[in-house]
């Protein structure tokens, strides 16, 4: 039971934390200027079309109450419709949008994960060797330059020149994100890239101080050979710190994707929230913007119960 | 035994590469170490004691290098590769560290640590290494070995962690053990069986021990033979005896002498202190290493100069050691006597700080029935429970107790970082049961602090004027720049550092000038009461000795009291008046220095100074042992805290009824069930 105990304060906190994001939110987007019926009409409109359909819209009513409706909606699934596409439901484009960023958001973890972790570690156990220098070099390098600019150079490399992948990554219509899964190599490649400096140097850092701790010493110094030293005893210790930076990250993977998928045309959140804030869809905006929130939120804190439960010194507390 | 050594070291030089030039750690180092044997290696930190015990087993930073020769067992492990070098590892030459606590990976259980020893060097099966591993544990005496092994290292206390690291080094039975300052970080009482324990083992396992400490005493206790290091070589090596009695080297007798222990008070002695430091040592310097700080040295010092023997066994790197035209200050029960040894009698006042001298019957500080609590959602732990205590004005108020007694709880209710549960304190018929935010001014000014690690407690980031200016212009609220310089230039003289400190930053000082630096923080307000938690113990004994002469002297003359805690009793008896012994959050004893020590009354007094490491050898008592560890504070003692551990126990009193308080003098009070006569017989048996 007292195991759970930390799981559901933090449940409450992060419901509180998304509550106060939505009214933040919703105040925000009411706060743009414009008004939404007149968009809707058009700038021919006549005053009396749009004074009607603010009445129909309840654009009327004090802002508590339209914030009321519409955070109600959003907590029975109702996301709502599309102010730019008038009468569209934004359930039916959001979802799939969500689905194809999801599997994009995967296949980059699959890449950059994995690889900054082996080359933090390679880094980290070789530090201040030729092997480290050339690492930590590229890791800067990728780091420094902005995914439009590195996604460019993928696309001349591998769309271009090599002709691997198409260059944009458009679903045609009809088809599903799983019968053109070639179209992600290049925005995930794109986004190991961005990720791969920063991830590879966190992971260098954590292991070089845990290698330099008491308790390896005690571990060599035991006759352990170093593949040993370094897989069982260092890495358990060091991998800490990285797990936190990757799941602080999720958020960013997620829905920050925005000029990644921009640059290749990704049909996912990141563009979507593009074309909502270009086309002032009000009812579309704070949807994207609250569940890029949500994802943040859910997978800062799924990051601590992680770390919590892989260090013992969390889940066993001390009994001395 | 065998006339040929297991471990023979010839020549041995180990060298750092550095951008600025190579430095040297060991120089032209010969060592032999037989089978079953005990060598204790002392000298301050920076000698290169764990440097050769690194060499040994070829775990250095990858800029040294090795040269000479290490014989073991007939071969040379200079020549042996990585690989090699692991069959010896863990296996023939074993290690103890300093710190238990991060020896031990807190990733995996104590067994997966354990088991995995075996596994490699003797290949077991995983059922077989968790059996030798259990078996191991309990031949430490740790009960409830099969409990251990599921356990992280953070689940169990210090001085089992340290058992579970000297029963792994023992799992392959290895022929050299070798111990670096195993003890520094556990209590005198955990120290003790520690260090019977392995006198034990040594004999059991038919052992040869390399055992490094800074701590003379307890170099003493388990030693056959010393080698007193400084500076990368041996300058001294003998038996313990021999080196004892008849110290030859100038750096071995002001080792000794540096050293605080039964008999030596603050009235009657000052501690002998090694003037400078321990300085990094260049390829190209020769003669005697300890020249620069020795009285005696002159010129055949830096020419002629060698390790000679000077009776069987005893070896002195020194031809000057009973040179006459120097007189000689450092002999053995030594003493140098101080030129006032009268507190209070002397010392017109420092201007500024307009203490009356403390005489009066008023106490300057009092605690009624303090008690402080910490709880949590699971329980409660009573760190301090029901505690009534004074401090007099211009004294010295001792505070001694193992780990968790809740001596440092206490020095923070005084100094306002913590509120009591319940319970009183005044201070100077003030009530200031309050945190330091809610006291007033005056308050603060007047009760100072300095901690135990002087590197943690100043900002590395500030320089010396700006860590001392700080205080100065919030709390003497001086405005002009120049006047808080005097101020500042006045305090640093009285810690004996030079105006020139005031620009280096904090980072640039040595141990014993950053707590110099503290210690004159902590005068900036011409306080009436420092507390001073352990602030020695993260220093070298050299450095100690000046450190704990300066804190003397300065009490001398600003006519404040200390509240002085400390875990070693050798510490508090050289600088206490009064002395108060505390168990799990109670007292036990509290009465004048030589009436609580000089002879002890209370049981745990008696224990306590009992596991207190003697330097003098031939000063052999009869050792108490406490069994286990204090009780969970959390739990509802009835009757007294101590009974469970206690050799006197009365058997259906001690453990139903809380004990009486005694009063043995005007000065001296007890709490025991003993009788008074039994009580006074403890003193005499």
């Amino acid at each position: 039971m007292t195991f759970f105990r930390p799981f559901f304060r933090r449940l409450g906190g992060m419901a509180i934390t998304l509550i106060a994001m939505s009214i933040l939110i919703f105040l925000l987007v009411e706060l743009m200027p414009g008004d939404a019926a007149q968009r809707v009409l058009g700038q021919s409109a006549t005053p009396q079309a749009v004074a009607a359909l603010r009445e129909s819209m309840g654009l009327n009513d004090p802002v508590w109450v339209r914030y009321g409706r519409w955070a109600t909606g959003m907590l029975r699934g109702d996301l709502g419709t599309s102010l730019y596409m008038r009468g569209v439901p934004i359930a039916s484009i959001f979802w799939r949008k969500v689905g194809n960023s999801l599997v994009l958001a995967l296949l980059a973890l699959l890449f950059y994960v994995p690889l900054s972790i082996v080359f933090g570690i390679l880094a980290g156990v070789k530090a201040g060797k030729i092997i480290d220098s050339i690492i930590s070099f590229f890791g800067l390098a990728t780091m420094a330059l902005p995914e439009f600019v590195s996604g460019i150079i993928l696309m001349t490399i591998f769309a271009v020149k090599l002709a691997w992948f198409p260059i944009t990554s458009v679903i045609p219509i009809g088809e599903s994100i799983w019968s053109n899964l070639n179209i992600l190599v290049l925005p995930a490649l794109s986004i190991t890239l961005v990720m791969f400096g920063y991830v590879s140097r966190m992971q260098r850092a954590s292991m070089i101080s845990v290698m330099n701790s008491d308790y390896i010493r005690s571990a060599i110094l035991k006759g352990l050979p170093m593949r040993k030293v370094i897989f069982k005893h260092a890495l358990k210790n060091a991998l800490l710190p990285t797990i936190t930076i990757i799941g602080m990250n999720m958020g960013w993977l997620f829905g920050g994707l925005i000029v990644v998928e921009t640059l290749f045309g990704f049909p996912g959140l990141g563009s979507l929230t593009m074309s909502a804030v270009k086309t002032q869809d009000t009812p579309l905006i704070e949807v994207c913007v609250l569940f890029i929130t949500a994802v943040f939120v859910v997978s800062t804190a799924i990051t601590d119960l992680l770390y919590g439960f892989l260090n013992p010194r969390i889940r066993y507390p001390g009994g001395s | 035994m065998t006339n040929k050594p297991i471990l023979d070291i010839h020549n041995l030089n180990v060298v750092y590469e550095t951008p600025s030039g190579p430095i040297v750690a060991i120089r032209d180092l010969a060592l032999e170490l037989n089978a079953n044997e005990a060598l204790g290696i002392i000298g301050e930190s920076g000698c290169g004691k764990s440097t050769l015990s690194y060499a040994i087993l070829d775990y250095l930073p990858s800029n040294a290098r090795r040269s000479g020769s290490i014989m073991f067992n007939g071969e040379d492990l200079l020549l042996k590769t990585e690989k090699e070098m692991q069959n010896y590892r863990g296996d023939r030459i074993a290690m103890v560290y300093q710190n238990p606590y991060s020896a031990l990976n807190p990733s995996l259980t104590i067994g997966e640590q354990l088991d995995e020893v075996t596994r490699i060097h003797r290949g077991f099966s995983r059922t077989q290494a968790r059996k030798e591993s259990i078996q191991s544990l309990q031949d430490l005496s740790l009960g409830e070995a099969e409990g251990i092994v599921r356990r992280y290292p953070h689940q169990v206390s210090g001085g089992i962690q340290q058992r579970i690291c000297i029963a792994m080094a023992l799992l392959c039975q290895p022929d050299i053990m070798i111990l670096d300052e195993p003890t520094t970080a556990l209590d005198v009482t955990t120290e003790a069986s520690i260090l019977d324990i392995i006198g034990e083992l040594k004999e059991r396992h038919r052992m040869s021990l390399i055992y490094i400490s800074h701590d003379i005493g307890i170099v003493n206790k388990i030693s056959d033979r010393i080698a007193v290091m400084y500076r990368g070589e041996i300058v001294e090596l003998g038996p313990q005896e021999e080196l004892f009695n008849h110290p030859k080297h100038p750096y071995t007798r002001a080792l000794i002498n540096c050293m605080p222990r039964a008999g030596v008070k603050k009235e009657t002695t000052r501690l002998n202190t090694i003037p400078g430091y321990v300085t990094r040592r260049s390829a190209d310097e020769r003669g005697c290493p300890f020249a620069s700080r020795c009285e005696k040295k002159n010129a055949v010092c830096e020419e002629k100069y060698g390790l000679r023997e000077i009776e069987s066994g005893h070896l002195a790197a020194c031809d000057r050691a009973y040179a006459t035209d120097v007189p000689d200050k450092s002999t053995f029960a030594p003493l140098i006597p101080k030129a006032n040894a009268r507190p209070g009698a002397d010392q017109t006042d420092n201007a500024s700080s307009g203490i009356e001298p403390g005489i009066g019957p008023a106490p300057l500080l009092e605690l009624h029935e303090v008690y402080k609590y910490y709880k949590n959602r699971k329980r409660t732990v009573r760190a301090l429970d029901g505690i009534n205590a004074k401090i007099e004005k211009h004294d010295v108020l001792g505070l001694v107790g193992e780990s968790g007694c809740g001596k440092s709880t206490m020095g923070h209710l005084v100094a306002g970082l913590l509120e009591p549960t319940k319970g009183n304190i005044h201070f100077d018929g003030k009530d200031i049961s309050l945190t330091w935010k809610h006291r007033s001014r005056d308050t603060i000014r007047d009760i100072q602090l300095v901690f135990q690690n002087p590197g943690r407690s100043l900002n590395p980031s500030f320089s010396v004027e700006q860590i001392l200016d700080r205080p100065i212009k919030k709390m003497l609220k001086i405005r002009s720049r120049r006047e808080r310089r005097a101020v500042m230039i006045n305090l640093l003289k009285k810690v004996d550092l030079g105006e020139e400190y005031l620009s280096r930053p904090s980072t640039r000082l040595s141990g014993g000038e950053k707590q110099r630096i503290a210690v004159a923080r902590a005068f900036v307000t011409s306080p009436r009461l420092i507390v001073c938690d352990e602030p020695t113990s993260a220093l070298d004994v050299s450095v100690q000795a000046s450190v704990l002469n300066l804190l003397g002297e300065l009490q001398e003359q600003s006519h404040t009291s200390y509240l002085f805690i400390s875990h070693d009793l050798n510490v508090v008896n050289y600088i206490s008046d009064h002395i108060l012994v505390m168990y799990l959050g109670r007292v036990c004893e509290y009465g004048l220095r030589d009436e609580v020590v000089n002879p002890p009354y209370h049981p745990y007094t008696e224990a306590l100074l009992s596991a207190a490491p003697d330097v003098n050898p031939s000063h052999k008592q009869k050792p108490i042992r406490l069994e286990g560890a204090p009780p969970d504070p959390s739990a509802q003692i009835v009757g007294c805290p101590f009974a469970g551990r206690c050799h006197k126990k009365i058997d259906g009193l001690c453990d139903t009824t809380p004990p009486p308080l005694k009063r043995l003098s005007e000065t001296h009070y007890i709490f025991c069930h003993l009788s008074e006569d039994r009580l006074r017989g403890v003193a005499h048996l």
